[in-house]
């Protein structure tokens, strides 16, 4: 399957799953484990992916949040997100998509302009969150926040879809307004 | 490279004390009732991904004007929901900042007499409005004077008691003239003769 398509398949009963994607394998473990570390009353599966498309070979559950993280401090996880997102299915983007944007604390180290991906979360229509995930107290507070998205998009949450995501995750930068 | 990992981190914790049954069966209704909620939503949304894809796109090549016109009306539809959008949110808003205002001290002042000042032009504009519509309601019954039938019916009468008397005047004056009297001499017969001069329809 070269397409990730987000209703292909039925959802587990109480299981909730979310696919991280990025180049840096050192800082997916990490949130990974912040992740699965976080109360949930649901049951949480982590998959941790280098780049889209996924082999197909495998037998896979739905994935109900895609998290693409871009290290500011690399132009090639950023190159690597842009290829990936080819292989992801329009419907995904209607709030189960999630850009996590990592080492912007450090301006000399970026070889990435803020700018670029809050271009690239503006044309995709997708919440995008900014944390130092080096840093443990940080990666611990994403983690939680991710796991809530994470439950919503799952349907897990009565009342909220995955729809209301992207509007309510808006920062005060681009409001409704200025995007015309 | 794809990678694997699961946790379980499942609701049903084991009690250590005596009351396990009653407990355990809360926790098993309590979990059931979660599962029906996550059931329903889900559900709910599939619900509403088969009725998104019943939409179907034209395949057939719409003319370009069609498609303008399309768009049109998508970006004023987009537009409409914006403002209302925009409009609930200041009216969401508008509680926190009466509240706000309320609590500053010498801003009550300033809302007094800005009310007043609005009161009074509220008064002035109705005072206004109400002369207005006293002089049209004058405008209407004259003009409706004017169609009524009775004014025609006394128009008539008095262009007939004119042309009466006008005739009656002709005749006076015929007789005068024709007994070849010499009216001029005294003035009451003069003073009769000038009035029966005059033109009836101008006074």
């Amino acid at each position: 399957m070269s397409v990730l398509r987000p209703m292909d398949k039925l959802p587990d009963l109480n299981r909730a799953t979310v696919l991280l994607v990025s180049t840096e394998d050192a800082l997916l473990q990490q949130l990974a484990d912040a992740m699965l570390r976080e109360d949930c009353a649901s049951e949480l599966r982590v998959h941790l992916a280098k780049s889209l498309p996924l082999p197909s070979n495998v037998n896979r559950p739905r994935v109900d949040l895609i998290v693409f993280v871009i290290n500011l401090h690399s132009k090639y996880s950023l190159q690597n997100v842009e290829e990936s997102l080819q292989h992801v299915d329009s419907s995904f983007f209607l709030g189960k998509v999630c850009f996590l944007v990592t080492g912007a604390g450090r301006e000399s180290h970026c070889s990435i302009h803020r700018n670029t991906v809050v271009k690239l979360a503006h044309t995709y229509r997708c919440s995008l969150l900014f944390c130092d995930l080096e840093v443990e107290g940080f990666r611990a507070t994403m983690a939680q926040r991710l796991v809530r998205m994470l439950q919503i998009c799952a349907g897990h949450v009565p009342g909220v879809s995955a729809l209301n995501l992207p509007s309510l995750l808006r920062s005060s930068e681009g409001t409704l307004l200025e995007e015309l | 490279m794809e990678q694997l990992r699961e946790e379980q981190a499942a609701e049903e914790a084991a009690d250590p004390g005596g009351e396990r049954s009653g407990d355990r069966s809360e926790d098993r209704i309590c979990l059931l009732l979660r599962l029906r909620a996550q059931t329903k939503q889900q559900l709910l949304e599939y619900k509403s991904m088969i009725d998104a894809n019943e939409e179907r796109t034209p395949e057939q090549i719409m003319q370009e004007n069609q498609i303008e016109a399309k768009i049109e009306d998508l970006e004023n539809e987009i537009e409409d929901v914006k403002s209302t959008f925009e409009m609930r949110n200041l009216a969401l808003n508008r509680p926190f900042l009466k509240i706000k205002i309320k609590d500053k001290g010498i801003g009550d002042l300033e809302n007094m007499n800005i009310k007043k000042r609005l009161q009074l032009k509220q008064a002035s504009g109705s005072k206004l409005s109400q002369l207005q519509m006293e002089k049209n309601k004058q405008k209407e019954d004259l003009e409706s004077m004017k169609d009524s039938d009775m004014i025609k019916t006394m128009q008539k009468n008095l262009q007939k008691e004119i042309e009466i008397a006008t005739v009656v005047q002709h005749v006076f004056q015929a007789l005068i003239l024709g007994s070849k009297t010499n009216w001029a001499e005294d003035s009451a017969f003069k003073e009769i003769v000038l009035q029966l001069e005059k033109n009836l329809t101008t006074i």
